[in-house]
């Protein structure tokens, strides 16, 4: 019950969304206000913007794990905006796969491990997932750290290991967030690469950033900058495909 | 499948933090551990005196006088013995005597009717006035050995030696562990019971469907009488015994409320990096219900394999040990207590108990904890 | 009232299902007020997040009454000793007026707790969950119902007085006795047994028309059936069955069958009785409520599962209790 990719409409369709924190409370914070925005299957979306402008929060309701406080998200054809948080789980793990800024990696877990875990829940069978954890780890040469702990681990190899966790449900679409801050130019450099190279697998990419070097970058096809939680700038770059 | 694969998730959780864990199933084994060997215990005591009780005689009549236990003519017995359907009727001759000096309680009992059911460790039955035989805790706590001499005092203080000729085995070490067995003569001497009386009647009874109505009989044609079946006596021991365990087990529940009390919090208190590793599958794609599966599944696994720890010591405890902290608790009709074998009985019926009042009450209690731990917001880790 | 480890769990277990149904029910009363499916709100998120906590409860409550149940009996079994005249269960049931009820209110309990699991899992399938309130409501129904097991739990276990005369299963059942039971167990066997035959037969055939065919109205035949089938089995069990089961012409304790002295026959017995009723009766139960076209898709997916299990508890059911009948030595018809 995953989404249905069609090339016919968007992949992504937000519509007047706002999310709320604390709504109705003093402490009330607006993060997004009407917020309208699409994304086609294979663009790669920078979203750019200084910290708290709400790059995090659109890309969570993008990612399907937090829901709006008014508008409609759809993926596909699918209304994902009111949905339970089991559903939301699911597509989760069948159509997205993340890289978060630190990479969020279980620290005390074999290497092996880490890209399994996230997909118990899903019903593929355990040999099968382990066929395709092993495959992954030899296209990002750690075969031989399978069995290492993800903390003795050096970053450029923790990145891949994060890398390598986002396609293991092979999703069609990849978030990242701020993937790059913690990163020396080499390690971004290298990253942007990977990207690119998912990118051309057919994979929409959405990455929320404000470091110059990504979104800059040839990978980009489209910018979308976020101020207060508003909409500002939309533009298309590069050749777009 | 799903569940197996969750299994194994929660199986390399709980291995990662096994030092936490560990100590959890220590101080929860030992929980179960006491309350086990009190039920293990209470039980096999049952099991003893039924076993005990079972050789004793079908009726036993007393005469009462005033409301009081007094001598029973001796020939009663020939009234009791020719109603049909009775067998052997016996006069008993026995007494309490109290040593001031050990502090102990002994039954002292006359030769007759006692020596078919019972079977000697070492020696012979008396064979003279002064030759008497001793359960194994008279042995112990007076010290004399076969051929050495037991001495008591009379009813008329006068110092009275005995040769010890044998000293007491039995199936049931409760029966015989206090009990000095004299030539009947002797006896009434020592305790200056008249001739002619008894303390009690012992009626042997061939079909058991008959023995209320007899009981009954006696006590119409012998209104001074009072029969005892020994079915009155086995619902008083077992009343005795559920009471008795149903009491130690109230107190020890109080110690499981504490146990909770801490299983509470540290499920609870999770650690940070436990909540940083939800936080990310929850990001990943697992559900809350997921999350809380896996939680309670090492609840599970805790309390099961804290099962089975303190089943084991409770085991060790009372059957290898001889429950030497519950002893004193339980018993005390007697100040001799045997160091006998308990028959190592254990029956499912109490295994069921004790899973129900430690397993349940575990699992209930990481349930709200659990659910916290689960029901984190999933784009935590986005937000930092 | 006996102090005895037994009843102490059973009054430490009720009470602890009762406290944990008492969570379950704060978070009812708030979902029945503020669930608002359309709402953003972090209300309605924490209220969805509660769902999951109340669903576990309740499936931990389910499990802990049928292991309740099952210990209730063998407590019974265990100080029937301590009644005159009582020779098995039956008997420390009759020793109080209450005991009976206990054990109704007992099983009526788990199947409660079941139907409610199983509308719960239909629901939390869909994506709309339309059947949140009503859900909710049964759920705050359920608990007096527990209160009243504890309650009367309590009232049976003090009203106890050992060395209290009570009747055992030889003169409960047998003909002369009067009430309902021994009204059952009285029953002449050439009606019984075909009675039960033919029950059964209606069921099975009921079943699987319905495994075959999707009409509305044969759910509805068969929770009728169903229903049927628990109480037309539960009397052939005290009325005949029970004498094959232990190969004597005269005892008819529902319950021994449970001991190891008859190898545990009992639990295949019950458990395939219970699966057999439960799955055949949601279907007809469930019917009703699929009133939105989510829920009508989930329960055509749920229905073949629980048709099946039904099928499975049947032929459990009749496979381990007339086994004796059929190839043991005791033979009651032609005497």
């Amino acid at each position: 019950m995953g989404v249905d990719i069609n090339n016919s409409g968007p992949l992504i369709r937000i519509d007047e969304v706002s999310k709320i924190y604390h709504h109705g409370r003093p402490d009330e914070v607006c993060a997004l206000q009407n917020i309208s925005l699409e994304i086609l299957q294979g663009e790669v979306v920078a979203l750019t913007g200084p910290s708290g402008s709400g790059k995090s929060t659109l890309l969570s309701l993008i990612g399907c794990m937090s829901r709006p406080t008014q508008g409609t998200i759809y993926l596909g054809e699918r209304r994902v905006s009111r949905l339970p948080e089991a559903f939301l789980a699911r597509i989760r793990r069948e159509s997205y796969g993340f890289v978060f800024q630190q990479y969020h990696l279980l620290r005390d877990v074999s290497v092996l491990d880490n890209l399994m875990f996230p997909l118990y829940p899903a019903a593929m069978p355990v040999k099968t997932m382990r066929e395709r954890a092993l495959v992954l780890l030899d296209s990002f040469s750690l075969t031989d750290k399978q069995k290492t702990r993800v903390r003795q681990l050096s970053g450029g190899e923790q990145q891949r290991v994060a890398l390598a966790r986002a396609l293991m449900a092979d999703p069609p679409i990849i978030i990242a967030d701020e993937p790059t801050a913690h990163l020396d130019a080499g390690l971004t450099a290298e990253l942007l690469t990977m990207l690119t190279e998912l990118h051309a697998e057919g994979r929409t990419i959405i990455i929320a950033t404000h470091d110059p070097v990504v979104y800059q970058s040839s990978l980009i096809t489209r910018t979308v900058a976020l101020r207060h939680g508003k909409l500002v700038d939309d533009e298309k770059v590069g050749a777009g495909q | 499948m799903l569940n197996f694969k969750l299994l194994e998730y929660s199986l390399s959780s709980l291995w990662r933090r096994k030092e936490k864990n560990l100590a959890l199933v220590v101080v929860y084994a030992l929980v179960i551990a006491t309350l086990g060997s009190v039920l293990l215990l209470t039980h096999a005591l049952k099991t003893e005196a039924v076993m005990t009780l079972t050789a004793s005689p079908e009726i036993v009549v007393q005469r009462m006088l005033g409301g009081r236990h007094e001598l029973i003519p001796i020939d009663y017995a020939q009234t009791i013995a020719e109603f049909p359907g009775v067998g052997k009727v016996t006069p008993r001759v026995w007494g309490y005597y109290y040593d001031s000096l050990v502090k102990a309680n002994l039954t002292l009992v006359g030769l007759a009717g006692y020596h078919e059911q019972l079977e000697l460790l070492a020696g012979r039955f008396p064979q003279a006035p002064d030759e008497g035989v001793i359960g194994a805790g008279v042995a112990d706590a007076f010290g004399p050995q076969i051929g050495d001499l037991l001495v008591l005092e009379d009813s008329s203080k006068r110092r009275t030696e005995f040769h010890v000729s044998g000293i007491f085995r039995s199936q049931s070490n409760l029966l015989t562990n206090d009990l000095v067995v004299l030539q009947e003569g002797a006896l009434r001497d020592f305790f200056g019971i008249p001739d002619g009386f008894a303390t009690d009647l012992t009626v042997q009874v061939f079909n058991p469907r008959e023995i209320d109505t007899i009981a009954r009989k006696i006590a119409y044609f012998l209104p001074d009488s009072r029969p005892i079946t020994r079915d009155e006596l086995l619902h008083t021991y077992d009343s005795l015994f559920n009471w008795r365990s149903g009491m130690m087990l109230a107190v020890f529940m109080s110690a499981l409320m504490a146990f909770l009390i801490l299983a509470w919090d540290r499920a609870t208190g999770i650690s940070a990096e436990e909540k940083r590793e939800i936080g990310i599958l929850k990001a990943l794609g697992w559900e809350t219900s997921h999350i809380l599966g896996a939680k309670l599944r090492e609840a599970l696994l805790i309390s099961l394999t804290a099962f089975i720890v303190g089943l084991l010591l409770a085991w060790l405890h009372v059957f290898v040990l001889g429950a030497p902290v519950l002893m004193p608790l339980l018993k005390g009709w007697s100040v001799l207590f045997p160091t006998f074998d308990l028959p190592r009985v254990i029956d499912l019926y109490q295994l069921a108990i004790l899973g129900f009042v430690t397993i349940v009450p575990y699992l209930a209690c990481t349930l709200i904890p659990a659910w916290k731990a689960a029901s984190s917001d999933p784009d935590d880790v986005m937000r930092g | 009232m006996i102090l005895h480890p037994g009843i102490l769990a059973l009054l430490f277990g009720s009470t602890l299902i009762l406290l944990m149904l008492l969570v379950a029910g704060g978070v009812a009363l708030r979902i029945v007020r503020y669930w608002n499916a359309d709402s953003g709100s972090a209300t309605q998120l924490q209220l969805e997040r509660q769902t999951w906590l109340v669903s576990t409860l309740l499936k931990y409550a389910f499990g802990f009454q049928i292991i309740s149940v099952l210990l209730f009996l063998f407590t019974l079994e265990e100080i029937h000793p301590l009644f005159v005249g009582a020779m098995c269960a039956t008997g420390s049931l009759n020793a109080n007026l209450v005991g009976w009820l206990v054990l109704l209110v007992k099983i009526a309990l788990v199947f409660a707790a079941a139907v409610w699991l199983a509308i719960n899992y239909l629901d939390q399938r869909t994506e709309d969950t339309p059947l949140v309130r009503l859900k909710y409501r049964l759920l705050l129904l359920l608990i007096p119902v527990v209160g009243l097991d504890l309650w009367l739990q309590w009232e049976y276990f003090s009203g106890l007085r050992p060395q209290m005369i009570t009747s055992c299963c030889g003169s409960l059942f047998s003909a002369e006795g009067e009430g309902v039971i021994s009204t059952l167990a009285g029953l002449p066997i050439e009606q019984a047994m075909p009675l039960f035959f033919i029950v059964v037969t209606l069921y099975a055939v009921v079943l699987l028309a319905n495994l075959r065919w999707r009409f509305v109205a044969l759910r509805h035949l068969l929770f009728v059936a169903a229903v049927l089938l628990f109480f037309v089995s539960l009397a052939a069990l005290v009325s005949f069955l029970s004498l094959y089961i232990y190969q004597m012409p005269s005892h008819q304790c529902p319950f021994d069958m449970l001991q190891g002295h008859y190898y545990y026959i009992g639990y295949p017995i019950y458990a395939g009785l219970f699966m057999a009723t439960l799955f055949a009766m949601l279907p007809g139960l469930c019917r009703p409520l699929a009133t939105t076209s989510s829920l009508e898709r989930e329960l055509e997916c749920c229905e073949p599962m629980w048709l099946r299990l039904a099928l499975f508890g049947l032929i459990l059911f009749l496979l381990s209790s007339c086994w004796q009948m059929l190839f043991g030595p005791l033979r009651l018809l032609g005497y």
